[in-house]
């Protein structure tokens, strides 16, 4: 230490004393607060995570008065797991899974109204009947698929049940990031129940002979329409004096844009004939245009893996949907799902197509609940028909409960994924007014409770069948997400006034540049794979294959 | 008083404690443990990411192609080479300069009209920069509302005044949608301008406009003569400021027009972000993202060469 050095340690010295004297903080002081902080700031993440746990577990499944269908579903749903039949799927997953007491089971879900279902009926239902703790993980959309990617690549054992949409699980299942189920479903399922599916949801998802998940959500488009309007004498009138027709949902997707013209001619501004979610990612166009496209007999990939987007059908498929467009509400390029929902149920648009919540809030039955007040209260309600939408309706999305293959306790997710997907407790979930899924196994179909929702439950749950029977799936391959944002920004693009020819054959450019960087052999393999599956295209659709249900 | 008391504690402390090496150590190099959390937390979030992200833009990273071989350039050629890249990039200057020179403009107006003081100038002032605390979302979300149709009230306020139907497909029609992208931005923005710029106004020394008056230098003269040469650096600084946080727009794209109609309003944060969030290209989407930072950096570059110029001048 130089001369200069020492002075200055001496001064800061004193200056020390100095200010301890004074009662000041010394450096010494400072450490030790500093210290102290950091501790204090260590301990009261864990101290914050208990008393979030604490918080939680204070509440209570959250059930429906019991002299509603819902709550008579829900206590069925509870009697089955508690009491038998000891066969069922339900009863039996209860009482293997009680070995797992106080395991935490980490489950992904969307988030906002999917989330609803786990956290407030059958997570806190769940950790009554066994003790397992479900700790639900809410994330965007795409996050479902890239976070259980990221976290797999991590080796982190993040989650245990993944929600996931069907056209993931090739990536997922090649990329070791689920495991199969047919173990774990020959040890602990009844396998009766499995018959219990419609046949579009029952194959969904398998994949090269092996189950990777538990479907768990029946996303079939229908068509929902104003009874009143199609019914209105004047009306049927004047379109048979117009087309020599009887005015009625339509069969083909010719009609559709006729019969929505002729309604918005008739009743604009205060009704119009039709609309759709049509808004750039918004997944409408996706849906809209794979539904009519593959109806009108068009194939998106050729022998060779080439997109065939840029076909007369394509061409015919886009002109029908400017058409449907042209006819439709103002603004109808503009809307979301939500935005066509508030639409419809304000009483502005005669027909919509879109996913089953559609039919449960035209009926205010949704409304019931607090967590779905953004969408307005139906002026519809008692005049609402149901169809199956023209030629055949896409399956859009739905989701299958996988079994990530990094849990820590795969038996006990296993059993709580069957829990849920059991008849008995499927059909609870499907019945609860914020949920957004829908029924997909024939008892939900056939189901007297739900039946008894809303006056006309019966018959939409008939029409959710029917759909089902010549529904198509969305295509099950890797890439699936970059092909549906080509067929979304080449849809957007017509309806701003891009040629249609010309924006099939950008699109389906788009297509082949997916494709090749996926690789083209590996690509031809998944899409034959896909094509195995009922509902692949319009030509092997359920009821073609002979499988059709009828209830 | 104070200084018995001084002398009865130091008596009271006792003779300082002897020192450990360790302690010896700490003491002389406290200073450099006092920055080395804030270096450590540095390295930690910033450069051990930034490097990593430098790797896989090399590598395949991909969600949905399994492996992380080495592709070198591959990632990099596919961004320049795509056309939507292109357009975004092209997109992002577009909006970002037209954006920024209005808020410019507009900033500056409102900066003179309330550099004088009036009777309720600071709740004007307050109401003014409201939009500047609101999140870019819900400056999205809201615009959407008055905008969309069927819903929004902006075709019916403007069929009301012009005395016929106004049809304008704001949020989806050429070129509405980029006036309406444009518009949010500097509704959101302009305060931004404003409040530096009036920073700027009311550090210009008020005698020389007093000694410009006395020579009968009229207002225009004088704006030109001393406000504009002594608000250059501020002006530049808010340019700059505002220019590259207008680049990186985002959030009221992804909620007014979710990049459409087709690509259309896809900026470079549009793009990357659909590659790699959307379509799940990691690498491709940083190496995206590292060309946008070199533009970026240029641009950058160039304002602060020209702002520390008008500083030193």
């Amino acid at each position: 230490m130089n001369d200069r050095e020492r002075r200055d340690f001496e001064a800061g010295l004193a200056g020390e004393v100095d200010a301890f004297m004074r009662g000041e903080s010394t450096r010494r002081t400072f450490i030790t607060r500093f210290g102290q902080m950091t501790g204090l700031l260590a301990a009261s993440g864990p101290m914050l995570s208990m008393m979030t746990d604490w918080a939680l577990a204070q509440q209570a499944s959250e059930l429906a008065d019991p002299s509603t269908p819902l709550g008579q579903a829900q206590a069925a749903a509870l009697k089955a797991s508690s009491e038998g039949p000891a066969d069922g799927s339900a009863f039996r997953a209860i009482e293997a899974a009680k070995q797992y007491s106080g395991v935490t089971l980490n489950m992904t879900s969307e988030a906002g109204l999917q989330a609803l279902d786990p956290r407030n009926f059958s997570g806190p239902m769940l950790e009554k009947l066994t003790g397992i703790k479900t700790n639900v993980v809410e994330l965007a959309w795409p996050d479902l698929y890239s976070k259980a990617v990221a976290e797999h690549i991590a080796t982190s054992g993040a989650y245990d049940i993944l929600d996931v949409a069907p056209m993931w699980t090739p990536s997922l299942a090649d990329g070791g990031v689920i495991q199969p189920l047919d173990d774990y479903i020959a040890k602990y399922m009844n396998k009766a129940d499995l018959e219990d599916y419609h046949p579009l949801y029952k194959a969904l998802p398998t994949y090269k002979g092996k189950i990777w998940g538990l479907f768990d959500d029946g996303d079939i488009f229908a068509l929902y329409y104003r009874k009143d309007i199609f019914e209105d004498p004047k009306l049927v009138e004047a379109y048979k004096a117009k087309f020599n027709a009887k005015l009625e949902p339509p069969k083909t997707w010719e009609e559709y844009a006729q019969v929505a013209q002729f309604i918005t001619d008739q009743l604009a501004p205060n009704v119009y004939g039709a609309g759709h979610f049509r808004k750039a990612g918004s997944p409408g166009n996706q849906f809209d245009f794979l539904q009519q496209f593959r109806a009108n007999g068009g194939q998106l990939f050729d022998g060779d893996m080439k997109a065939a987007l840029a076909s007369d059908a394509g061409v015919k498929t886009l002109q029908n949907m400017i058409a449907a467009n042209n006819a439709s509400i103002p603004g109808n390029n503009e809307l979301d799902a939500v935005s066509l929902w508030a639409a419809f149920l304000t009483g502005k648009v005669a027909m919509i197509y879109s996913w089953p919540p559609s039919g449960r809030m035209a009926a205010n039955y949704s409304q019931s609940a607090a967590a779905i007040n953004f969408i307005p209260q139906s002026q519809i309600a008692g005049k609402v028909g149901y169809a199956v939408v023209p030629g055949n309706p896409e399956h859009a999305t739905g989701f299958n409960k996988a079994l990530s293959a990094d849990s820590a306790n795969p038996d006990a997710a296993f059993l709580a994924m069957q829990w849920m997907t059991s008849p008995p407790v499927s059909l609870a979930r499907v019945m609860l007014p914020y949920a957004l899924r829908d029924p997909y196994r024939l008892s939900h179909f056939r189901s007297e409770l739900y039946a008894g929702l809303f006056p006309s439950a019966k018959e939409y749950l008939a029409n959710l069948n029917a759909s089902a029977n010549v529904g198509l799936l969305d295509p099950i391959m890797p890439g699936a997400q970059d092909y549906f944002l080509s067929i979304d920004r080449m849809c957007t693009a017509v309806w701003a006034g891009a040629d249609p020819k010309a924006s099939l054959e950008t699109a389906a450019k788009e297509f082949d540049e997916t494709t090749d960087r996926l690789g083209v052999d590996s690509q031809k393999a998944f899409y034959a794979e896909f094509l195995k599956l009922p509902g692949a295209t319009a030509d092997n659709t359920v009821e073609k294959l002979g499988l059709a249900v009828t209830l | 008083m104070p200084q018995t008391a001084a002398i009865t504690r130091m008596t009271g402390a006792g003779a300082p404690p002897r020192l450990s090496s360790f302690a010896n150590w700490a003491d002389r190099h406290f200073k450099w443990l006092l920055v080395a959390p804030a270096v450590l937390l540095i390295l930690a979030l910033s450069i051990y990411p930034l490097l990593f992200s430098l790797v896989v833009s090399f590598i395949n990273y991909d969600f949905q192609v399994p492996g992380h071989a080495f592709v070198g350039l591959k990632n990099f050629e596919r961004v320049v080479f795509d056309p939507v890249a292109r357009w975004s990039l092209l997109l992002t200057a577009l909006l970002s300069g037209i954006s920024v020179a209005i808020e410019f403009v507009l900033g500056l107006a409102v900066a003179l009209a309330m550099v004088r003081s009036f009777p309720g100038r600071g709740v004007v002032m307050s109401i003014l920069i409201v939009p500047l605390f609101i999140s870019p979302v819900i400056v999205g979300q809201a615009w959407t509302l008055l905008l969309q149709r069927p819903f929004g009230p902006t075709n019916y306020i403007l069929g009301a005044l012009l005395g016929q139907e106004v049809t304008i497909g704001w949020l989806t029609e050429s070129p509405w949608l980029y006036i309406s992208l444009v518009v949010a931005d500097v509704w959101q923005w302009t305060p931004f301008m404003f409040v530096i710029l009036l920073a700027g106004l009311t550090s210009i020394p008020p005698n020389l406009y007093e000694a410009a008056e006395l020579d009968g230098v009229n207002a225009w003269q004088a704006f030109w003569a001393i406000t504009v040469p002594h608000l250059a650096p501020m002006m530049l600084l808010a340019l700059t400021f505002r220019l590259l946080d207008a680049i990186r727009m985002f959030d009221t794209i992804f909620i007014m027009t979710g990049g459409g109609p087709g690509t259309s309003t896809y900026t470079a944060s549009y793009y990357l972000y659909t590659v790699g969030f959307t379509q799940f290209h990691l690498s491709q989407a940083t190496a995206g993202s590292w060309l946008f930072l070199i533009f970026t950096a240029l641009v950058v570059t160039l304002l602060v060469r020209r702002l520390l110029k008008v500083e030193t001048a």
